[in-house]
């Protein structure tokens, strides 16, 4: 099990870029006024009548604040600055009634202010100058978050690899215990990276359900994979027949590994692979169907929140120039979550969790909802770091 | 504008023939062509003013009811979430969906699309605030109002905890049960992450008439329901009986009402195998024509104390109409705006489990309500026939001024 290392480096990672902009995002009740001669600041007004309106739209280069009201507009809720296609910074939930600000630091350029759903909704703002030099470019920030991602994935398919031979291993001897263990520590790894595994579906091959089809996914014929072999450890509790499904695992995984080794991945591709792994947890781990005869959901889940926490960590020091209220909301989102779980950590089980059969129903709605606390802001992201 | 909808004209077929049961009862509303009829479940409710609609608004067919949790301990996130929710109930009384369907390729649509086309089918927003809200997480404590006291234990309660109060509660109703569920199912999107929902439940079938324009529905005892219900038009009667006025201690409630909603199963098989006259002596009614035992009308005053010539009472004295008589009641009366649901079968015992959904609107639950249920739980003969097994008690603060106000504005100041 590798630690991951990403999350604690996060919170100071925001600190730190936070403080090269001139203000964080924030919300609240009361609008504040700045003089409209302050080049530094732009006050944004939304109105069902007049849509998205800034007092002045000349800036000098380096860091703008965009202090937001949104007056009477029902159908808008956020502002975004774009450079082209790019968010480079944005405020989320200013309902009318509502003010909210977002900082940005700029170059000179034409930008594109864009309040979705208002009449008008686009308006150009130009800015002049130079900034001084910040090492927080954008496009830098989201190569090396793809990167980066590409690294843990690899080295992820690596661990699978071995941890597989090693359950095939055990398979093929005549120690059932030493098999089962085997095969609660080698769960933990496809889980991190299941959705780059889904990516390999076509016509005539169909890698995620070869390796992880449950029973009733596939035709009974063609069943192998991880929970044939659970089946065969934690139901029929024997060895006998498993040595045909853990060779074909092995080979799988094999082929997984080879294949997984030529991507590069784009950076929505992150968002939505932790969106992904969110959605397992929450369609098929939540409902105790995925591990349904060892039970150890709950490494499951563990796991697909790591991966999903991992891509996001990668996105996240971008994200947090674009979005950081957004950036911060998941990010404690994340928190709580794994706060949860670990609630559910034991020394007495292999997989490192309870059973989740143990779990009762508030228990498990509890979780329910814990997840679903991550998935909607992180839903957003995708639009967010696309077209970088 | 849409194309009337199929699942329209079976609404406006069903109406056409419910009026024809009521045996035309002296109202003028009862249409018999089709298109003025679809009209009638059309168009818009106006979201702005005094009061928030769907208290005073002539009762709709639909009903989709949900009750949150609040799970952060953020006044700010609350006061998003109250705002979103304000904005996205404001877009979908005008028939708009909250946000657009089709925005980047790569986000979510903003509204979940469901309704899209539909009409608003006089669809009306009520938002409530129960007393788990004015705990120690928000601050509003001090801004409890006395009114919204707990429901006290009452008796023949059989509450299922699960499905009962809630910090928050959204009453959607409308003639087009989409256009209702699309209202529940965006606000728990808006929410997520700050609230989420505890319960719900869905109506599918008016049980209260609150205009003298409607004709009087049925509840599913097969009995005319709302009779001497408070109608809209008396304005005398929501001042007294349903708005917040003067006699609050919390000034913010001015113009808003409290609901108390109860979700009361009827054993129906066991109803439909009890013979007319025990029906009717139970309710206190004739079946069809809906009047008292005492009169030949429906809106024939009951005769409360009228005897037979044996000398027993007319109308039994624990007949559910007597007990919940204002006459009995110390002239105190509530706003009723219930619906008929079924949530299937009982898995255990394959009876269905079906009833009324109870929301009543009144000034003070504590002098309303309470009294009238408590005396009902304890006497009334109906009961052998249901049970209460949810109860909310919830302040309905009064409706938005305009575009930028939002649910609880006063709560924040």
């Amino acid at each position: 099990m590798t630690p991951l290392a990403r999350p604690a480096l996060v919170a100071t990672g925001v600190c730190a870029l936070v403080s090269v902009l001139t203000a964080c995002s924030s919300s609240g009740g009361s609008p504040k006024t700045a003089t409209s001669s302050d080049s530094k600041v732009a006050n944004v007004t939304i109105t069902a009548a007049k849509g998205c309106s800034v007092d002045h739209d000349s800036f000098a280069a380096g860091g703008v604040t965009f202090k937001i009201t949104n007056q009477d507009a029902t159908a808008v809720t956020e502002v975004e600055l774009l450079d082209g296609e790019q968010i480079i910074g944005e405020k989320e939930n200013v309902a009318a009634g509502l003010t909210g600000q977002f900082a940005v630091s700029v170059d000179a350029g034409k930008y594109t202010l864009y309040c979705p759903g208002a009449n008008p909704e686009k308006s150009t703002i130009t800015v002049t100058g130079k900034a001084a030099a910040v090492d927080t470019n954008l496009a830098t920030l989201l190569t090396q978050a793809t990167g980066e991602y590409k690294v843990y994935v690899d080295r992820q398919v690596g661990y699978l690899l071995s941890a597989v031979k090693t359950l095939s291993n055990a398979v093929h001897g005549t120690d059932l215990a030493a098999a089962q263990k085997a095969y609660k520590l080698a769960r933990p790894f496809y889980e991190k990276i299941e959705p780059v595994a889904e990516t390999f579906v076509s016509s005539t091959q169909n890698l995620d359900a070869n390796i992880d089809a449950r029973a009733g996914d596939v035709p009974d014929a063609q069943w192998s994979g991880f929970h044939r072999i659970e089946k065969g450890l934690f139901a029929d509790r024997s060895l006998a027949g498993l040595d045909h499904f853990a060779d074909k695992l092995v080979t799988d995984v094999t082929t997984l590994r080879t294949k997984t080794a030529g991507l590069t991945y784009k950076a929505p591709d992150l968002a939505n692979g932790a969106q992904e792994l969110l959605d397992e947890v929450a369609s098929s781990k939540i409902t105790g169907e995925e591990e349904r005869y060892s039970h150890i959901d709950i490494l499951d889940m563990a796991n697909n929140v790591e991966g999903s926490q991992q891509a996001f960590a990668d996105l996240q020091p971008a994200l947090a120039l674009i979005d950081s209220g957004l950036a911060a909301r998941i990010s404690t989102a994340f928190g709580s979550l794994t706060t949860l779980l670990n609630h559910y950590r034991t020394g007495a089980d292999a997989s490192g969790y309870v059973l989740y059969s143990t779990l009762n129903d508030t228990d498990r709605r509890a979780l329910a909802a814990a997840v679903k606390a991550v998935q909607e802001p992180l839903s957003q992201v995708a639009s967010k770091v696309a077209n970088a | 504008m849409s194309t009337p909808s199929r699942r329209f004209f079976l609404g406006g077929a069903l109406g056409a023939a419910g009026l024809a049961a009521a045996g035309g009862a002296g109202f003028s509303i009862a249409r018999a062509d089709e298109p003025e009829a679809q009209a009638a479940g059309r168009g818009t409710v106006p979201f702005y003013g005094a009061h928030q609609a769907g208290i005073a608004t002539p009762a709709q067919d639909r009903l989709a009811f949900a009750a949150f949790d609040v799970t952060s301990a953020n006044r700010d996130d609350l006061r998003t979430l109250l705002a979103r929710w304000a904005a996205a109930a404001s877009q979908m009384a005008a028939g708009l969906p909250i946000g657009a369907v089709e925005t980047s390729p790569d986000a979510p649509p903003i509204d979940t699309g469901e309704a899209d086309g539909l009409d608003a089918s006089k669809l009306t927003i009520t938002v409530g605030f129960g007393p788990s809200l004015f705990d120690h997480r928000f601050g509003f404590a001090p801004k409890r109002p006395a009114a919204l006291a707990d429901i006290p234990a009452l008796p023949g309660d059989a509450l299922i905890e699960d499905i009962s109060n809630g910090d928050l509660c959204v009453q959607a109703c409308a003639n087009d049960p989409v256009v209702a569920f699309h209202v529940i199912r965006n606000f728990a999107r808006l929410a997520r992450g700050t609230a989420v929902m505890r319960w719900s439940q869905l109506g599918f079938g008016r049980t209260s008439s609150t205009s003298t324009a409607q004709a009087t529905p049925r509840n599913l005892l097969g009995f005319k329901d709302g009779t001497r219900n408070i109608k809209a038009e008396s304005e005398d009667e929501m001042r007294e009986f349903v708005w917040v006025g003067a006699e609050t201690d919390q000034p913010w409630m001015k113009g808003g009402s409290y609901a108390v909603t109860r979700r009361i199963r009827m054993r129906i098989e066991s109803w439909d195998t009890d013979y007319l006259s025990d029906q009717e002596k139970v309710i206190g009614r004739s079946k069809t024509s809906g009047a008292p035992l005492t009169g030949s009308g429906e809106f024939d005053p009951p005769e409360l104390d009228k005897r037979a010539k044996d000398g027993s009472h007319v109308i039994d004295v624990n007949a559910h109409i007597a007990l919940a008589s204002p006459l009995t009641n110390a002239n105190k009366k509530i706003l009723r705006r219930g619906y008929s649901f079924t949530d299937g079968i009982d898995q255990a015992t394959g009876l269905l489990d079906a009833g009324l959904f109870f929301i009543a609107y009144q000034q003070d639950p504590r002098t309303q309500f309470v009294p009238i249920q408590r005396k009902l739980g304890q006497h009334d003969l109906l009961n052998e026939y249901i049970q209460h097994t949810s109860s909310g008690v919830y302040a309905v603060p009064p409706g938005l001024t305009g575009p930028g106000d939002y649910y609880g504005k006063a709560l924040f100041a």
